[in-house]
């Protein structure tokens, strides 16, 4: 019977396939379940496996057998075993008061059972092709005893597979791990027991693997070797942060997760730096009687981080010929960066002598502005550059696919000559072979071995 | 892509377009593109050379492309024949030569390679080492990419 039935859905599969569109036109009724409640919500049994139903009472109890086996019941001289979905399921059940009970009589495979349920309602005829897979979060059946779910006249019916559920195999699975003696309450407990246990233990791995995931879809943020122990005690404090406010500790938007991620740009990210951080960043650079100097500034943004180097540049090697490339691949800031104009009182006074006042605003002077060459690019795309002396990517790394980040970092290490430096995000690490850490304090810095 | 080269092109396209195609006209997001890619059928290309080395190429399938010699020459033509590929050379080299004229303007000396066509199925163009900006602009008569690579001598 069952061969049947699936060779109906299986012909219509192919049309089905262009689903949408079948769906308004014409509709094949080809698939009829018998519809009852339990527990107050509907569900449904394939027509094809239904023998009749009944009423009854009256039901013969087996000593020593599972808890949802109500007894064995005389069908018109056949003896069926009777059994509970409601215990089955672990669904309430209703006070008894000894009238008869609703049972389908269903005819497997290889036997001949009664179900009990709440009430029977009648039989719905639909089209196979409406059924839906089951939602992982659909309530209280093991969705393995879910065949899908559809909906007809307003009302969604759980369908329910009970072929698996009375498969041979599992019953005597679940014979032998339940005790002979033990009470519908024992056996609760025992269906509860597997579903508590999962969030129980691993709530918190879970939430930091469901945050890592998040940081990915709404920041473009990947945690890697790179970024985790910042990411890692990051985590601890905003659990603590998120629990005493009494908000979900997960991410739900990019606000949720760009807060997550305060405090993990670098400073002066999209600012001029001021004399101390410029200075940090000065003490790193070597001596070189080299007559040229020439740095990589990847992930620029507006600007302002090349110009602060443009300038740290300036002074500590005045007479050498310096040039920056600079490149980001945001079209929009990128493009502001060479013809970068702001407010006087947003640049550090060390800056003074390399800024003049132009007609838009104030912006570098030619001095300054000369040394860099600003490019729209995107670093994962490879490029023709010569080898640097030094390479600013703060916060660069972490905002590539984690399967990028390696290449990235080794691609830094074949741009760069040989002593070069590398100037990481304030919170990112290098592990990789040949980097040497040289930075101090806000500045996470390496050089090349 | 150095950023001041990315304004001429777009401009000269949008501009070259409106007028002799189509007065409506779309310029989707711009974005960047590397390794090898696919060719829509029909590909015009004009090389540069001077300050900087690279090429341009207009990118569309055959029908948006008889569809744009169709409209700037002012007659159906129903076959890609000499005159259609003449036309769409010449759209290439319009568009071009006038981001170039821009770019002369703002101090950077460009020199043009006449321009070539050519037409087929399941072409792929591949320049190692440069990534290219793609223009996408939305006609009626379909989708044309402009592919700009070009980079610092």
């Amino acid at each position: 019977m069952s061969s049947e039935i699936l060779d109906i859905q299986d012909l219509n599969l192919p049309v089905g396939s262009n689903a949408s569109g079948y769906k308004e036109n014409t509709e094949v009724i080809d698939y009829k379940m018998v519809t009852f409640s339990l527990g107050g919500k509907d569900y449904g049994i394939d027509i094809m496996k239904v023998k009749e139903i009944s009423k009854a009472a009256k039901f013969t109890f087996v000593p020593n057998s599972i808890p949802f086996v109500k007894g064995v019941y005389n069908l018109r001289g056949d003896i069926i075993s009777v059994i509970d979905l409601r215990v089955m399921f672990n669904l309430p059940i209703p006070e008894s008061n000894s009238a008869p009970e609703n049972m389908i009589i269903l005819r497997l495979e290889d036997n001949v059972l009664g179900v009990i349920v709440d009430t029977i309602d009648k039989v719905v005829a639909i089209s196979s092709l409406r059924i839906q897979p089951p939602h992982p979060l659909f309530g209280d059946i093991n969705i393995k005893f879910i065949k899908g779910i559809v909906e007809n006249d307003d009302k969604l019916y759980i369908i329910i597979d009970v072929e698996s559920v009375f498969d041979q195999k599992s019953a005597d699975a679940a014979m032998k791990k339940r005790p002979v003696h033990s009470s519908v309450k024992g056996a609760e407990a025992q269906i509860e027991a597997p579903a508590a246990r999962v969030p129980g233990t691993a709530a918190g791995d879970i939430d930091y693997s469901f945050i890592v995931e998040t940081l990915a879809t709404f920041s473009k943020f990947s945690v890697s070797q790179f970024n985790e122990g910042w990411i890692k005690s990051r985590y601890s404090t905003w659990v603590q942060q998120r629990k005493s406010s009494g908000q979900s500790v997960q991410l739900k938007s990019g606000i949720d997760s760009d807060e997550f991620l305060s405090g993990f740009s670098s400073p002066y990210s999209g600012l001029f730096w001021d004399k101390d951080y410029a200075d940090m960043i000065t003490e790193l650079l070597p001596e070189t009687d080299n007559a040229n100097y020439s740095a990589w500034d990847v992930g620029c943004g507006k600007g302002e981080e090349a110009y602060s180097l443009a300038s740290a540049l300036k002074k500590r090697y005045g007479s050498k010929r310096i040039k920056i490339n600079a490149n980001d691949r945001d079209l929009l800031s990128i493009s502001t960066a060479p013809n970068l104009v702001f407010s006087k009182n947003t640049v550090p006074e060390i800056y003074d002598e390399y800024i003049t006042e132009g007609k838009n605003g104030w912006h570098f002077v030619s001095l300054i502005k000369d040394l860099i060459l600003f490019e729209y690019h995107d670093v994962t795309n490879g490029n023709q550059l010569p080898p640097v002396d030094l390479i600013i990517a703060r916060d660069v790394i972490s905002f590539q696919p984690r399967d990028d980040q390696q290449k990235l970092c080794d691609m830094f290490y074949e741009k760069l000559k040989p002593g070069g430096i590398l100037i990481a995000g304030a919170n990112e690490l290098v592990f990789t072979e040949g980097w040497v850490p040289v930075g101090n304090g806000l500045v996470s810095a390496y050089r090349k071995n | 892509m150095r950023v001041e080269y990315i304004n001429p092109f777009v401009e000269a396209a949008f501009n070259i377009l409106k007028e002799v195609v189509d007065s409506d006209i779309k310029r989707g997001e711009l974005y960047l593109k590397s390794t090898s890619q696919p060719v829509l059928g029909v590909a015009a290309i004009v090389g540069l050379a001077g300050d900087v080395e690279g090429r341009v190429l207009f990118d569309m399938n055959a029908d948006t492309a008889l569809g744009i010699a169709s409209k700037m020459n002012g007659e159906d033509l129903t076959e890609f024949d000499d005159l259609a590929k003449a036309t769409i050379t010449e759209l290439a080299n319009m568009i071009t030569a006038q981001a170039v004229t821009k770019l002369h303007e703002l101090g950077f000396t460009f020199d043009l390679t006449p321009p070539a066509i050519f037409t087929g199925e399941n072409m792929e163009v591949s320049d190692s080492g440069v990534e290219a900006l793609i223009v996408p602009i939305e006609l009626s008569y379909g989708k044309m990419e402009i592919n700009v690579a070009v980079r610092e001598r």
